[in-house]
């Protein structure tokens, strides 16, 4: 059987094939094909979406050997996401679904993030604990099945990846801010500085933007309003913040693993990418005898290949939609979150 | 409170006093651009202000661009941090969500894209002090 998935949430493109449980495909528009397709790409753009999204599909089929009638089934991502760059995959995905009169399985983008550790050879074993942590999206989740995912808790304010890029850019580091602050941090101590983590009425929701601020108190005490942050001192500042999001994450996750019976811990989303929480992580799952799961760097950010393996899971279990499915962009509708 | 109008903050309690009292003034259909540094309390004000909407999921929009709620009204918050150009908000929809006359809309960092501000519209600026504290001041553009 041979799946298809389209991924077109935010910026990325992306078009993957899974043939008979086995994933041969996976491009993704940011890695070289802005090239290849055409010059600069703006980044929040539907019609950069637009003009890619055919020749990826043609490279992707190539790449997996098969021919566009040899698709079984369609999927895509209807949300969250931006509603402009959603209504790109998604109708391209239902109108190839149309044509070749297959099935068209919708799918939640977030759930695909949750659910990638079943692209690695190593799976997690349910139940099992999810920490979600992205540009946009922080969250810990159970998840009990296929079918059946408890949310413990998400952020206030917010994103994990979001405070990264912005305390990345008061610091003067740019964007993206995130492998920044973890090149900056890897040289300097994160005891320096004590910022401070919040404590929440749900124990398990996280906040950022105290941290962001507290942060800008500390630069315009030590340094007084808009002056530059001698490059010196950058290294203590930013392994310092960076122990902060990642203490508060951290937190959230030994208070799960205590409360919580699962088997396993899966870090997914594009700041899994950060090498200090993947090590914080380990120590954790190892310290409660979890199995750990994190996805190679090229299933934490946006890819097709985890909405590919959603969709089989959702087909699978027999789900049917119609083609009349529509985009939503916030989290807060038809979602598990909801 | 008559615009244009000025307060000095020194608390997140004086932030979400002051963000109350602005609130009685809205009604729906309003355009308010908020201005400020990061990290200034733009998103605080608004989660603020909102809970007497009934509106009490108030998260960041930056990633997402817009935010929508649903509460005792509807509101739009949009982030023009991420925004590099006036198309990509074109792209997204921005003019339809501005034709939605029962809706209160939220610009945070409209100051980046002033060309697409509609003509008639609150301003709120942040400003942090040297003390920490915040001077919020608003006024009416029409």
């Amino acid at each position: 059987m041979n799946v298809l998935g389209i991924e077109s949430s935010c910026d990325e493109t992306s078009v993957a094939v899974i043939r008979d449980g086995k994933l041969t495909s996976n491009l993704i528009s940011s890695q070289d094909f802005h090239v290849k397709y055409g010059g600069v790409v703006p980044e929040l753009s539907s019609r950069a979406h637009l003009q890619i999204i055919i020749p990826l599909l043609k490279d992707s089929l190539v790449q997996a050997g098969i021919g566009l009638k040899d698709v079984d089934v369609v999927c895509a991502t209807a949300g969250p996401g931006l509603i402009g760059a959603l209504l790109v995959g998604l109708t391209f995905g239902k109108s190839l679904a149309y044509s070749l009169n297959k099935p068209f399985i919708p799918v939640n983008h977030i759930e695909g993030h949750i659910f990638s550790g079943f692209l690695m050879d190593e799976k997690p074993e349910f139940p099992y604990l999810a920490l979600v942590v992205s540009g946009g999206h922080t969250l810990l989740l159970i998840v009990k099945s296929d079918t059946e995912i408890i949310k413990l808790g998400t952020t206030v304010d917010d994103a994990a990846g979001e405070a990264f890029d912005k305390v990345a850019k008061m610091l003067g580091l740019g964007y993206p801010g995130g492998p920044k602050i973890q090149k900056a941090a890897s040289l300097g101590d994160p005891e320096k500085i004590h910022f401070p983590v919040a404590n929440l009425k749900n124990p398990y929701d996280f906040s950022f933007s105290g941290l962001k601020t507290a942060v800008l108190r500390y630069l315009q005490q030590t340094y007084g309003k808009d002056k530059a942050v001698p490059d010196g001192d950058m290294p203590d500042i930013a392994a310092s913040f960076q122990k902060a999001v990642i203490k508060a994450l951290m937190q959230n996750v030994e208070k799960a693993l205590k409360e919580y019976k699962v088997n396993s811990v899966s870090l997914v989303g594009g700041v899994a990418a950060n090498r200090a929480l993947r090590e914080a992580l380990a120590q954790v799952a190892s310290k409660y005898r979890k199995k750990l799961v994190i996805p190679d760097f090229v299933y934490c950010g946006d890819n097709a290949a985890m909405i590919a393996y959603r969709g089989s899971r959702l087909f699978a279990n027999g789900n049917k939609y119609s083609l009349d499915y529509n985009a939503f962009p916030g989290l807060s509708s038809k979602t598990f979150a909801g | 409170m008559e615009f244009p109008f000025a307060a000095k903050v020194n608390s997140e309690e004086e932030t979400a006093r002051l963000a109350g009292e602005f609130s009685e003034l809205l009604q729906g259909g309003e355009i308010v651009a908020l201005n400020g540094d990061l990290g200034a309390g733009k998103t605080s004000f608004i989660k603020h202000l909102l809970r007497n909407f009934e509106i009490d999921n108030v998260s960041s929009p930056t990633f997402a661009i817009v935010n929508e709620y649903q509460g005792s009204l509807k509101v739009n918050h949009f982030d023009f941090y991420r925004i590099n150009k006036v198309e990509e908000l074109y792209d997204i929809g921005f003019e339809e969500y501005l034709t939605r006359e029962d809706t209160l809309t939220f610009i945070e960092w409209a100051d980046l894209l002033p060309e697409v501000l509609p003509s008639k519209r609150i301003e709120i600026s942040f400003v942090v002090n040297d003390d920490f504290s915040r001077e919020i001041s608003f006024k009416n553009i029409s």
